[in-house]
């Protein structure tokens, strides 16, 4: 077993040795259709990235009708905190809000002189989960706050939450759809490549199979061959796509941005560049299977 | 060894290569397949080998319906016929040694095995001393001859010659002729497709003449 197994890695990287331009075409080939999509991929996960992290930034605004007295407040904090959707609840008092108002308003802050200091209501300003910035979590939120006749209003921003929804919505979307037509032009091209190197090599395979080699012999060395061409391809892929992440895609999406965020572009994780590489061993493998099925005819 | 009943192999309606063809041929026995270019000698060979399937009749080798094989058995029928072909089938890439080895390593032998019965094959067809050469680099006797080793070196129970001195000499051809007959002395049942008479002529053996076709001669000598 051990000895056919070596037989059959001996064989393919024979066969790689003693067809170097083939070879080499059917690398590059994966190479760029791997890259083409990862550099997609990458631009989806980068402004995924920076939507996840505005969406950090939705909260629940609920003005009370009257302040309610100081030796409430704890207890309503308390009450409002325990709502499964939520993290964190801040009180702002009138004066609070009055002195937001008036560093807001700057040169102009002088309008506020002479205003009551109880002109504006009390709130909450209440923040959600990491799981909750979604319409359904604000949602149920407003909805458990209306029940309570203390607050007079609640404010969340609702149209900019469902635009905001539906353009990530969209974004994941585009992503899947583009992924997957990258993913069929990439199989199909490098299926063909294969199959013309298969084609350069068809004495070979009929002669093998005129000597009473099995499909399974014939086919192991050329999938083999195939894996290893993917795992190449892979790994030149993963080395482009890390240079032009430094030298373009940094600054392209730092301009993208326009302006800073606290968000720095992000490159693929250990696992995701795993994922490329393996991408790439499998697509080697089912382009060789698909090709192969055509030529080793017994 | 080799027994047809009936067999007919069309290509569609109108191109019959070979029609209602009944033969036996024992086990041992030294075989001419003549007969004119589109006779069907080559469509009758590779009948034999699983190339190509008889429209209708059955063939039975080494006592085998080959015609009922699953095609994941053919593999396995070949194991067990040599086949030589005019134009040699060599791989240009890949030096004499491994062109012969191949056939072995195709049979899963083990790596000893391998080299011990290429060197011996190589021996028998005298070119022991040409194992790194590429076959392009030799004459086209010695490529025929390479060609036979391979189809040897798995001790056949049948070899398949399809004009194997088509493309040969008269002084090479006689040598190739030498090889096969002392395959035949061995116990290898021979089935040599040639339009050449003189060869027939010049080693009297048992011949089977095909025209359109058809069998029209089985003359032992």
């Amino acid at each position: 077993m051990l000895e056919k197994i070596r037989y059959f890695i001996r064989r393919a990287l024979r066969n790689m040795r003693q067809w170097p331009v083939l070879c080499s075409a059917a690398i590059l080939t994966m190479a760029v259709a791997l890259a083409t999509m990862a550099t997609f991929f990458l631009v989806v996960l980068n402004i995924q990235g920076l939507a996840t992290n505005w969406s950090q930034e939705i909260q629940v605004v609920a003005y009370f009708k009257t302040p309610p007295p100081r030796n409430q407040r704890a207890k309503l904090i308390q009450q409002v905190e325990a709502f499964v959707d939520v993290n964190q609840v801040v009180f702002i008092s009138p004066t609070e809000a009055l002195k937001r108002f008036s560093t807001r308003l700057g040169d102009d802050a002088g309008l506020l002189e002479g205003v009551s200091r109880t002109l504006l209501p009390a709130s909450l300003e209440i923040r959600l989960k990491s799981g909750s910035h979604s319409r359904e979590g604000v949602e149920r939120v407003v909805a458990e706050l209306k029940k309570d006749s203390r607050f007079n209003d609640v404010r969340f921003g609702q149209e900019w939450l469902e635009r905001f929804e539906n353009f990530v919505n969209l974004l994941k979307f585009a992503g899947l759809f583009l992924g997957s037509l990258f993913l069929l032009a990439a199989l199909f091209i490098v299926s063909n490549t294969i199959k013309l190197t298969l084609y350069a090599r068809r004495d070979e395979l009929e002669i093998m199979a005129l000597v009473g080699a099995t499909k399974r012999f014939i086919q192991i060395p050329f999938l083999l061959e195939g894996a290893l061409q993917g795992f190449a391809g892979g790994l030149l892929a993963l080395g482009f796509l890390w240079l032009s992440f430094k030298l373009l895609l940094e600054k392209g999406l730092h301009s993208f941005w326009l302006t800073p965020v606290g968000f720095d572009p992000i490159f693929l994780s250990t696992e995701q560049q795993f994922m490329l590489v393996f991408s790439g061993v499998l697509l080697g493998l089912l382009g060789s299977l698909a090709s192969l099925r055509k030529f080793v005819r017994l | 060894m080799i027994q047809l009943f009936n067999v007919t192999k069309a290509y569609g309606k109108e191109s019959v290569a070979l029609r209602e063809m009944s033969v036996h041929i024992e086990k041992g026995e030294f075989t001419y397949v003549t007969g004119p270019s589109g006779a069907g000698k080559t469509t009758f060979l590779s009948m034999l080998y699983g190339a190509s399937r008889p429209t209708r009749g059955q063939i039975l080798i080494d006592g085998i319906n080959i015609t009922r094989m699953a095609r994941r058995q053919i593999p396995f029928l070949r194991r067990k016929i040599g086949v030589v072909f005019q134009d040699f089938k060599l791989l240009n890439s890949r030096s004499v040694y491994e062109n012969v080895a191949f056939a072995l390593e195709a049979q899963g032998k083990k790596r000893y095995e391998v080299s011990k019965k290429v060197y011996q094959a190589l021996k028998e067809v005298g070119l022991e001393h040409r194992l790194q050469r590429r076959p392009i680099e030799l004459s086209g006797g010695e490529q025929q001859r390479i060609a036979i080793a391979r189809a040897l070196v798995v001790d056949p129970l049948i070899l398949l010659a399809d004009e194997p001195s088509g493309n040969l000499d008269l002084e090479v051809t006689l040598e190739i002729m030498e090889l096969f007959k002392r395959a035949n002395a061995r116990g290898t049942t021979v089935l040599l497709a040639t339009h050449d008479n003189s060869l027939y002529q010049r080693f009297p053996k048992r011949v089977l003449g095909l025209e359109a076709g058809r069998l029209v001669m089985d003359h032992q000598p």
